[in-house]
């Protein structure tokens, strides 16, 4: 375990290399700040339409609301963001013609890809991070709990992990980035409004039709799937506040996490199973596709092991 | 140090390498020259553990491309026809990089940058941007960036591809460097007098099958199947050029003037003595003969243009 993290994290040199190009350029100074200020600027105007004048007021329903908002936007903003910034770590390579010259070290195919993830992520998580002093507005009124926006975070990071671990997928079997950004795009669509609107059906469906378990079962799968009602029932449960949004959709945003009881720990394993066993999964594709030879000499030194 | 056994790459239905067998010794440098899709980049590709063949084998210092890939990372700099440089990293930066990913120690790789940019004359570059440098440059520091982790085998794509006279002198120099260094090197290229300047071998590919591969002179003069000689004389070339026009085994008058003669000269060794005993009792004021060696340029068009020849030539 030590080997693994000393080799694969302490002394990797592509992760050295990744991190010091990607913080060091200009674009990632000015990628943050824009995020930064988008996220605050909505914040502040949120905040100015809710309280209008009334900041000496006591209010933790609308901080909560603030919370729920805030945190909708930041996960709206990280799902658009994480595409553009991991489709195109392999295809990209193999575009600017280094990624020839990369495969010739003796760095495992497991290695690299692994690397291009955790960079992309943790610039994600420095966005994520950059904004826990906006949150931190929240718990001047009240009505959230450190514990709950931890949650959120961790929440938010598992997806940005599950998305980028798409969006390197496509980047790996798609030779241009062109195509495989707007294949990660497609599939934060899926994931989002594909499953929103895929889980609204088989619920429309579970009413109307004979075999109301399976819609039902169904359309719990599609919503357990998707970031927004999980979010959601993060937020919902523990009964630290019930936002009072007076929006239909959020109601019923709401409203389906009770339904298809969201909050409980199966919904969550199934969540936790989909996101972190899918990215390892695609993750595993990407760096047998990357090396093809690397899968079937691994099988021979362990065929070879097996039989010492 | 690198060898091929019937080393076969089908594309669908493209055959890109037939049935390849190649053997380059240590210490060589060693001339791949063919036309675009040839196969020479195919092969080269094999040979770097980025291709897998279809059948055959191949092997780099005694470790097989597909079984132990590994090893022979370890023993290669593989520098591709066109490769790119990473943005927003300095040339030390870059070798650096390279030198660890290869698991060279820190106080090595110091040591050998500053070598290394030494002999690439980029030194003065070390803090510059990558992406600023010239093609040239690039091509320069490609060759550092193989050496970093000092293989004992180098495979060098074209390297001297789109680059202007000067730099292409620049990278002669430095593959000439490495042989002095005792690297194997397998090199191809296009520019063909180029190639007979700095290597030992030369193996000409063509339609995926090595159609010959010998030592540069040994190759000309095989492939040809004659031989360029060249007589200088005190006075009378005209008249020897037009009394040769009409002897046994001349092919081809390729230059005259009062001082010296070169012909096209398809007679056996034998014959070639009797030639120049004839001219001599002919009265002609000869000074010397000289056996010249034959274009590379022309033998690799002859090559490339006819029916491929049975491998291993």
């Amino acid at each position: 375990m030590h080997n693994v993290l000393r080799g694969w994290v302490l002394h990797n040199p592509l992760l050295h290399k990744e991190l010091r190009q990607r913080m060091r350029s200009g674009r990632t100074v000015l990628g943050l700040s824009m995020y930064l200020l988008i996220i605050g600027a909505v914040a502040f105007v949120f905040m100015y339409l809710n309280v209008q004048g009334q900041t000496l007021l006591l209010q933790p329903a609308r901080t909560a609301e603030l919370f729920t908002f805030l945190s909708y936007l930041q996960l709206a903003l990280i799902s658009f963001v994480t595409p553009g910034v991991a489709a195109g770590v392999i295809s990209g390579e193999r575009e600017r013609q280094t990624l020839s010259v990369l495969l010739t070290t003796p760095l495992l195919p497991a290695s690299v890809i692994f690397t291009k993830w955790v960079t992309s992520i943790s610039f994600l998580s420095l966005l994520m991070i950059m904004t826990l002093p906006l949150y931190s507005i929240v718990f001047l009124f009240g009505g959230v709990a450190p514990s709950q926006v931890l949650a959120v975070f961790i929440l938010q990071l598992i997806t940005l992990g599950a998305i980028a671990g798409a969006s390197i997928f496509w980047s790996t079997f798609i030779q241009r980035t062109g195509w495989s950004t707007v294949l990660s795009y497609a599939t934060v669509g899926g994931i989002f409004l594909g499953a929103g609107v895929a889980g609204y059906l088989f619920d429309s469906l579970s009413t109307h039709m004979p075999d109301q378990g399976l819609w039902s079962m169904l359309s719990g799968i599609c919503y357990t799937i998707n970031p927004i009602y999980m979010q959601a029932a993060l937020e919902s449960s523990r009964g630290f506040f019930t936002p009072t949004f007076h929006n239909s959709l959020v109601e019923s945003v709401f409203q389906t996490v009770k339904t298809h009881n969201l909050t409980s720990s199966g919904s969550w394993m199934f969540f936790m199973s989909v996101y972190v066993g899918g990215c390892l999964v695609l993750l595993g594709l990407c760096s047998w596709h990357l090396r093809p030879g690397t899968f079937a000499a691994a099988v021979r030194r362990f065929g070879r092991w097996l039989v010492r | 140090m690198i060898r091929t056994e019937n080393l076969c790459k089908r594309y669908s239905r493209v055959e890109a390498v037939s049935d390849l067998n190649l053997d380059v010794r240590a210490g060589t440098v060693f001339g791949f020259v063919g036309e675009n899709g040839a196969g020479k980049t195919t092969t080269m590709s094999i040979l770097a553990t980025l291709t897998q063949p279809t059948s055959g084998r191949a092997y780099v210092g005694g470790a097989e491309v597909t079984a132990d890939a590994a090893a022979v990372r370890r023993q290669i700099g593989y520098m591709p026809d066109v490769f790119g440089v990473y943005d927003d990293l300095t040339v030390a930066e870059y070798l650096e990089f390279y030198g660890t990913a290869y698991g060279v120690t820190t106080p090595v790789i110091e040591a050998r940058r500053a070598e290394l940019l030494d002999m690439v004359r980029l030194t003065d570059k070390a803090d510059a941007y990558v992406n600023t440098l010239s093609r040239g440059m690039q091509q320069r520091l490609g060759v550092a960036r193989c050496l970093m982790h000092d293989p004992q085998v180098l495979i060098l794509d074209e390297p001297a591809s789109g680059l202007d006279p000067r730099s292409r002198i620049d990278m002669r120099e430095i593959v000439k460097g490495l042989r002095e260094r005792g690297k194997t090197v397998l090199i191809s290229s296009h520019i063909l007098p180029e190639l007979a300047d700095m290597c030992d071998e030369i193996g000409i590919i063509a339609h995926g099958k090595l159609v010959a591969c010998a030592a540069v002179e040994v190759v000309a003069a095989r492939a040809n199947g004659q031989r360029q000689l060249a007589f200088d004389l005190l006075s009378g070339g005209q008249a020897l050029a037009h009394a040769f026009r009409h002897e046994r085994g001349v092919t081809d008058v390729l230059t005259c003037n009062e001082t010296s003669v070169e012909i096209l000269y398809s007679g056996s060794e034998e014959d070639q003595v009797a030639l120049v005993r004839g001219v001599t009792l002919a009265g002609y004021p000869l000074k010397a003969v000289r056996e010249v060696g034959a274009s590379l340029e022309d033998l690799f068009l002859r090559l490339t243009e006819e029916p491929v020849l049975p491998s291993g030539a």
